[in-house]
């Protein structure tokens, strides 16, 4: 060895040292990263917009219930109560509803709202400009159909008495209207705002709600500051940060860290978590409001066959696949309804039973045949598939399982080109009706929810009667018979509601999980 | 030079306008409908026509292409079908972090790379350069969603010495950044090696050796330097699909670059999206693929750029 290399070995070594003690220096603050006061919530995407006007997804719904407020809202016992409107009366034919509205409710830009703020709010969802897919929520109201097609340009039916009395007159009587407009599609916008930033309102939100959105990072980051001078019960909390981190185990790392402080649990984790025993105690559930099935397209044959679509339900074993691939996170379906929005009784009609399934295939002469099951492409559908693929291959029937993307899978069962498909549907608002009617009645055939293109003379006219109906116990009695029908007519094998289980830390307080995520207004919790 | 340059610039043109044709083309061949995916669970059919009127999907797809043409002329990348933002600002917000995982990940590249593969040539056929050749298999192997999952549960969860995900200063950098470099390194270091091998063989350097120069003085100057050619066109070819984002990598460590950018896009057939991370990555591709031609410039005579031009 010469000179040379020795007094570049040196070198090498003083460098090396210095990168490290650089490193050190640097990671000095460790793997904690977070800001005192507010309270970390983690997003597996990022919310496409908070513009109530285009939200439909459930992300930007609950981030824009922060910000936003509607003139009533979802109450504690799925009941609805007063937001902006302090009280409201209907007449007694059912068509006309007039709001009174609370006194010193402001946008945070300091404006106080007025009767004609709800007028601009609900009209801009019927804008065609407004491109909002959201429309459905106003169609009810008398002359919404005029505005939407261009020939008249207010809506006839929303009448601003003075600054703070509305009227909302109704096409014809439609039970569950005030439901409708606690959606986020209904909340509260500041004309000024929503013209100074034109298209850009999407990311720069501005409502009369208990936090204002203080930055957004697309795909990193949304930032909410809690507002002192809410018109309800203010924040406990500073603020809310929304970490978007798409990979769940990443999440799940983040949240043993410390630098989250609720996280919905991922499946993969689920029994972990349950198992530990210094954190089970943190862990939160509720029934969620949602359906899971299997959609069987009634449009053609085998499944227009209404004999084989029972016999579907009889060959898959639920009460299985519910203690043992969902580790028991859910209850079975014994109709579309979730137990909570239903009043009446709904026993189990399709008890596991596959040698009557067997049986009934046989009998109709459709042993053998072979049908096409569409899902899209995740790891944990593709699975549920599987299982779903043996129980009805072991029932007589070949099943081809067909993976698509999200859209293009959205694009085929729209256009009803699936004979089975796999999916789910998470309500809107608490009532049955926002099951019965997207899902079942003839008229909103494909994408409008429909997409087993079940049509069904008695089934339409009854959940019309039940819209229709003032009184609830009829109503009630509507839905009843509705829902009994479709279960009796299987257009779905009915599968299961998803039971949703979240993880908090052990300095959170005042954590309560809802079965709606516009019921969540962030102003409970606290540390 | 110069007129190398020049003319690589002008043909800077026509590429871009076959390759946003090509990836037109190609995306709207795809099946899969953005109108379907933005209107949610619940829309009548007569929304959907409306809203595909606003954003003209319902002309031909010639009209849509020129329709977009015209738009980039006037220097414009349109807006994201699902957010309403403008794609050319969201393109501004994460380049810079995909420039700075890139640059992150081929600085631990580059030296360690070089280091092994020097180390694996000279000790040829030694344990040590076994060692090296299986450890940059496996590291040319091994797939990044598993190694970023193990750096992160080690470096994280363990030591806690970095946060394990987000955008931001150099301490949530250095993760995403050392998995990344894994693959490069041992790219890295199986060229270095097997041209260092071939160069040690070479007559000059039994020249060099024979003038008395030392050990250090071939090995920097006379071998590195021949070996240089190999090596810059691997470093341009990783560092250059870096820059145009890494999927993988970005998403478990939630890293906010393109790869998630264009990926999402694609899922969600975010069109406007998909277009202008193409372009921008095509833009990327040929600056980087021009860098590298230059570096051959100056480091090989027999390479020269247009001599006779100079």
């Amino acid at each position: 060895m010469n000179s040379d290399d020795i007094v570049v070995r040196k070198q090498a070594y003083i460098i090396y040292i210095s990168f490290i003690f650089l490193l050190t220096l640097l990671t000095s603050c460790s793997s904690q990263n977070r800001q005192a006061g507010y309270i970390y919530y983690r997003l597996s995407t990022n919310p496409t917009t908070l513009d109530p006007a285009l939200i439909v997804d459930v992300t930007g719904g609950s981030i824009a219930a922060k910000i936003f407020n509607g003139l009533v809202k979802i109450g504690d016992g799925l009941d609805i109560v007063p937001d902006i409107a302090e009280t409201w009366t209907i007449s007694t034919d059912g068509l006309l509803y007039t709001f009174r509205l609370r006194q010193g409710v402001r946008f945070s830009n300091n404006r106080e709202v007025k009767a004609y703020d709800i007028k601009y709010s609900f009209q801009r969802v019927l804008e065609p400009e407004s491109k909002s897919p959201n429309t459905w929520v106003f169609e009810k109201i008398a002359g919404a159909d005029e505005f939407l097609k261009g020939r008249s340009d207010t809506i006839q039916g929303i009448r601003v008495i003075d600054d703070n009395t509305l009227q909302i007159r109704l096409k014809k009587p439609f039970s569950p209207f005030l439901k409708l407009l606690a959606m986020t599609a209904a909340y509260i916008v500041p004309k000024e705002e929503v013209k100074k930033w034109g298209p850009d309102f999407s990311s720069h939100p501005m409502g009369t709600g208990p936090f204002i959105l203080e930055s957004w990072l697309p795909n990193r980051e949304i930032r909410l500051v809690k507002r002192a001078d809410y018109f309800d019960q203010p924040a406990k909390v500073r603020g809310i940060i929304y970490r978007i981190i798409p990979e769940d185990l990443t999440a799940v790392t983040e949240f043993d860290l410390g630098n989250i402080d609720i996280l919905t649990i991922p499946a993969s984790e689920f029994s972990r978590y349950r198992k530990d025993q210094t954190k089970n105690k943190y862990i939160a559930s509720i029934q969620g409001l949602n359906t899971y099935y299997m959609g069987l397209n009634c449009s053609r044959p085998p499944f227009d066959n209404p004999v084989l679509r029972r016999a579907m339900n009889y060959a898959v074993d639920r009460k299985k696949i519910l203690d043992t691939i969902y580790e028991k996170r859910g209850r079975i379906a014994n109709g579309p309804l979730p137990d909570v929005l239903r009043k009446w009784d709904m026993p189990d009609h399709y008890e596991y039973n596959p040698e009557k399934a067997r049986e009934m295939i046989r009998d109709q002469g459709l042993n053998g045949i072979t049908v096409n099951f569409y899902i899209t492409a995740e790891q944990e559908i593709i699975d549920m598939a599987e299982v779903l693929q043996s129980y009805i291959e072991s029932a007589g029937i070949h099943v081809k399982i067909k993976q698509l993307e999200w859209s293009a899978y959205k694009e085929a069962i729209n256009k009803g080109e699936a004979d089975m498909f796999y999916l789910s549907w998470w309500a809107d608002y608490p009532d049955p009706e926002n099951f019965l009617f997207p899902l079942f009645h003839s008229s909103n055939l494909g994408a409008a929810g429909n997409r087993t293109r079940f049509k069904d003379y008695t089934v339409d006219s009854l959940i019309e009667k039940g819209q229709s109906s003032i009184n609830e116990r009829q109503r009630d009695e509507f839905y009843q018979r509705a829902e009994e029908r479709i279960v009796d007519e299987a257009p779905w094998v009915f599968l299961w509601h998803r039971t949703d289980f979240t993880i908090r830390q052990p300095w959170v307080k005042n954590y309560t999980i809802y079965p709606i995520y516009s019921m969540d207004k962030g102003t409970e919790i606290s540390f | 030079l110069k007129t190398y340059l020049i003319r690589k610039l002008i043909l800077i043109i026509p590429l871009l306008f076959g390759i946003t044709l090509l990836t037109f083309t190609l995306t709207k061949a795809l099946p899969g409908d953005p109108v379907l995916s933005m209107v949610g669970e619940r829309a009548q059919p007569e929304v959907i026509e409306r809203i595909r009127r606003e954003l003209g999907s319902d002309k031909n797809i010639f009209d849509q292409y020129f329709g977009y043409v015209r738009l980039l002329l006037q220097g414009e990348f349109g807006r994201s079908y699902y957010t309403n933002r403008k794609v050319f600002d969201d393109l501004l917000l994460k380049c810079p972090n995909t420039l700075k995982l890139a640059a992150g990940a081929m600085l631990i590249a580059i030296p360690f790379g070089l280091l092994f593969g020097f180390v694996s040539a000279y000790k040829k056929d030694t344990f040590i350069d076994s060692l090296i050749t299986t450890v940059s298999v496996a590291g040319l192997s091994i797939p990044v969603f598993w190694s970023g999952l193990l750096i992160m549960l080690f470096f994280s969860l363990k030591l806690k010495l970095f946060p394990p995900s987000g955008t931001g200063d150099i301490r949530f950098l250095i993760l995403p950044a050392i998995t990344l470099s894994l693959p490069a390194i041992a790219a890295l270091s199986r060229v270095t090696r097997t041209t260092l091998i071939e160069i040690f063989d070479m007559n000059f350097i039994t020249t060099a050796k024979a003038k008395g120069l030392t050990e250090f003085r071939i090995n920097t100057v006379h071998v590195m330097k021949n070996a240089l050619i190999p090596i810059i066109t691997i470093i341009g070819l990783d560092f250059g699909s870096y820059l145009n984002g890494a999927v993988l990598t970005e998403t478990i460590f939630g890293w906010d670059g393109i790869g998630r950018f264009i990926m999402e896009g694609i899922i969600k057939r975010d069109y406007p999206v998909i277009m202008g991370c193409v372009i921008v990555g095509t833009l990327i591709f040929v600056v980087i693929n021009m860098l590298v031609d230059i570096a051959y410039h100056y480091l090989d005579p027999r390479v020269r750029l247009h001599e006779d031009s100079r």
